[in-house]
């Protein structure tokens, strides 16, 4: 038996850096505070030059700024990226979500005018369940409801769309044009991929060296 | 990383008299067809407990899983060995990061759930809490608790719940880079020195009844979950799975020259199915409700980042923050 | 071309992504919020990555293989700079150091991106949008907590007021400075020191944060000549504990 039970509290860790913890072994276990919860942020990805953006999913964040920086390492450190952006999870507006046989535009709720100026929306399509939410383009619309709409006249012609999204531009934290050069190395992280780890040859040889030694 | 085996314990169906008929029909009729259920979806109540214990039991598995392995983080031979650990103890964190966000589509936040993480009010995969000894002891880790998960990753990955299904998906791919990595360094200790050899044989050996143990009791006493395989949460027995990572990874061990520590191990010609010594499960319950070698250790690690963490977070609140459930 | 120059150059700047790759990684698993810990432990990939690409340009002007070199010098033959062999300390700390160095970090290769040394200069000019992450992610954070919290901001006082020393550390000039600028090597440390300067006030000056007067601040010098802490040592034999296992062997 490998384990041994007479351990009392806790043998000494063999991680170094658990060692170094300070505080390690010296409190006691107590609830965080209720409301030790940030907000969330949702993440859109593009993965090559004309590639639409892709929904990716979210990261807690306090503010915008800081979940885009967030966003980055989470979502984009494989393979390739050109883009990114984030939104508060309460920004993006949501159609009804349905089963494929009628379009989510059929289910909207009738357009209210809205008053305000207008403004540009993003508009996304989830076009099978179980996928992920995909950018379609864009409309111009006074309230999100309006935007729903437009995005129907517009995007919605012939199509089963399951759900859709409208986000307000001025709600999202997009990349400038001149920081695409953040994933320009991306490509060269081979050591993330699991490509890079050929031991073909190794094996080979190890397995030609035994077969001769017996 | 994740083992299927610690997720149920008994079902009680009694509260399924209390939903509605016609849209419990509609929700199974649904999944019988293929189609993934999203959050908005109406789901009966015992599918959303069951489905937020087990991806939360998951994610938990992940930040406590970066831990054995984050053991040799800083003791990696070489620069190659150094930059593939960091990746890889890092993916498992962001596993954890993608699995506590399908969680939260269900309802329950992330900071909820690493509470009851800390508390022990919920599981993670029994295998942490075993210590990695010695740098062969990580590369069985990477290696093969890797290939485990990934045998029940891949299935779970064809379940019934959208947000799961997409970050398992996520998940799979990065697993291969773990897999082969893994495999990679053992591939090295097996054709290196004596001195190599012989650490990985004595980490196999360690860690041979805990990867038997991954995938939970033998389904002749595990809970039954009919009603969760009906509704695609639980996808295959653990028996099965354990036989498919038989399958697919005892020969390549033994392709290496090392014996496993099982006398009884092998396939059985009739069966098609592996037979081997019953695991200890008297010693696998015992170590899941706490006492094993690092179960303190892994929990009270939690417990002091968290609270180092504390005052960052507490910064970062602000009287316009509110937290919603995220979207998908 | 100034060999010995260009060499001396190569390993402090190596030593330094080095030391602080492998201090960073420390934090892996252990970070203040799951989203942070991923990020901070791809900036510490990036610098472990910088470190071996010039560590094999050395290799290219016959210095031994970069793990070798690596793992098996001793302290006193590191010439990185004492700020980044400290330990993390709290995560004030570690943000502190991470902005006072990468900000020094990115001026750097800015210059680098110039060098008479075309493989630098390459290097300097690939990694470019790497190094302007990892000082938009410590701006982002400077700015964030040091307006933040009564405790945010004394803690990343108190942390700034520890680090100056051993930041100006970082323009120590080397034993061979003056042939490093003639060969147009790189521009120099205390160009470079100028540069650094003004970014950390600019950026301190939208926090709550004080900085001191300059001339109140006693540099730590010593690294660039192989003088450390007593915390390098330790680092290394940790570092090299499964290499030195056999060092002919491969892992
Ligand atoms: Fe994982
Ligand atoms: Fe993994
Ligand atoms: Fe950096």
């Amino acid at each position: 038996m490998l384990l041994n039970r007479s351990i009392a509290f806790m043998m000494k860790p063999i991680d170094p850096r658990v060692n170094r913890l300070p505080g390690f072994g010296q409190g006691s276990i107590q609830p965080k505070a209720p409301l030790d919860q940030l907000g969330t942020y949702e993440v859109f990805v593009q993965a090559k030059e004309g590639k639409p953006f892709q929904h990716e999913g979210i990261v807690h964040a306090s503010d915008i700024e800081l979940a885009y920086i967030l966003a980055k390492e989470t979502f984009t450190r494989r393979f390739t990226c050109v883009s990114l952006y984030v939104t508060e999870t309460r920004d993006v507006y949501v159609s009804p979500l349905t089963d494929g046989q009628t379009s989510s535009y059929e289910l909207l709720p009738p357009a209210t005018a809205g008053n305000g100026p207008t403004e540009a929306y993003e508009v996304y399509h989830l076009v099978k369940r179980g996928k992920q939410h995909v950018h379609v383009g864009e409309v111009m619309a006074s309230s999100p409801q309006e935007a729903m709409h437009s995005a129907k006249e517009k995007f919605g012609a012939g199509k089963v769309v399951y759900n859709v999204w409208v986000i307000r531009k001025s709600n999202i934290r997009y990349t400038n044009e001149a920081d695409k050069d953040l994933w320009l190395t991306l490509p060269e992280k081979k050591y993330r991929d699991a490509a890079d780890y050929k031991a073909g040859d190794k094996l080979t040889a190890f397995l030609e060296r035994v077969k001769h030694s017996v | 990383m994740y083992g299927g085996g610690n997720t149920f314990e008994g079902i009680k169906t009694d509260s399924l008299a209390q939903e509605d008929p016609q849209k419990l029909a509609e929700f199974e009729a649904r999944i019988a067809r293929g189609e993934k259920i999203e959050p908005t979806d109406w789901m009966p109540e015992l599918y959303r407990k069951q489905l937020v214990r087990m991806i939360e039991q998951h994610a938990h598995s992940e930040i406590i899983g970066a831990l054995p392995e984050g053991t040799w983080i800083t003791r990696a031979p070489g620069f190659k060995r150094k930059l593939s650990l960091m990746a890889k103890v890092q993916d498992e964190v962001g596993h954890a990061q993608l699995l506590y966000s399908a969680a939260e589509t269900l309802g329950k936040s992330r900071e909820q759930m690493i509470d009851d993480l800390i508390t022990g009010k919920s599981k993670y995969s029994n295998i942490f809490n075993y210590p990695a000894f010695t740098w062969a002891d990580s590369c069985f880790i990477s290696w093969l608790v890797d290939a485990g998960a990934i045998v029940n990753q891949l299935a779970n990955a064809k379940g019934s719940y959208g947000p799961y299904c997409r970050a398992l998906d996520r998940i799979c791919a990065e697993e291969s880079f773990h897999l082969k990595y893994g495999h990679h360094c053992v591939i090295y200790l097996a054709s290196g020195t004596e001195k190599q050899r012989q650490m990985f044989q004595e980490a196999l050996n360690r860690w041979w009844p805990p990867m038997m143990h991954f995938f939970g009791p033998s389904d002749k006493i595990s809970a039954h979950t009919e009603v969760l395989m009906r509704w695609k949460v639980k996808m295959s027995t653990n028996d099965d799975q354990r036989n498919q990572f038989l399958d697919m990874y005892v020969p390549k061990i033994w392709e290496l020259g090392f014996t496993i520590p099982d006398p009884n191990l092998k396939k059985n010609p009739e069966t098609g199915r592996w037979d081997y010594t019953e695991p200890d499960w008297e010693e696998f319950k015992r170590v899941i409700n706490g006492d094993g070698p690092c179960n303190k250790e892994r929990l009270e690690v939690r417990r002091v980042a968290e609270e180092r963490g504390q005052w960052v977070r507490e910064a970062l609140k602000s009287p316009s923050l509110r937290y919603v459930t995220p979207l998908a | 071309m100034n060999e010995l120059a260009l060499k001396e150059l190569l390993y402090k700047i190596a030593d330094d992504q080095l030391i602080l790759g492998h201090r960073n990684s420390e934090w892996t698993g252990f970070g203040p919020l799951l989203e942070e810990d991923i990020a901070f432990s791809s900036m510490a990939q990036d610098k472990v990555g910088q470190s071996y690409a010039i560590y094999q340009m050395l290799n290219q002007l016959g210095e031994q293989e970069p793990d070798t070199v690596a793992f098996m010098r001793n302290a006193n033959q590191f010439h990185n700079c004492q700020l980044v062999e400290l330990p993390n300390g709290e995560y004030d700390f570690s943000l502190i150091r991470h902005f006072l160095y990468d900000t020094a970090e990115i001026t750097r290769f800015d210059f680098l991106a110039n060098s008479s040394y075309e493989p630098l200069a390459q290097l300097a000019r690939k990694i470019k949008g790497e190094l302007k992450y990892h000082t938009l992610h410590a701006n982002t954070w400077i700015k964030k907590l040091g307006n933040a919290t009564e405790e945010s901001i004394g803690r990343l006082q108190g942390s700034l007021n520890k680090a100056l020393p051993y930041a100006l550390g970082i323009f120590e000039p080397s034993p061979l400075e003056q042939e490093i600028i003639a060969s147009g090597f790189f521009a120099g440390e205390e160009v470079l020191k100028k540069q650094w300067m003004e970014k950390v006030e600019l950026l301190l000056s939208q926090t709550q944060l004080n900085l001191p007067d300059w001339k109140t601040i006693q540099p730590v010098l010593g690294g660039r000549v192989g003088q450390h802490t007593e915390h390098l040592q330790p680092l290394l034999d940790e570092m090299s504990e499964v290499f030195r296992i056999d060092p002919s062997a491969e892992w």
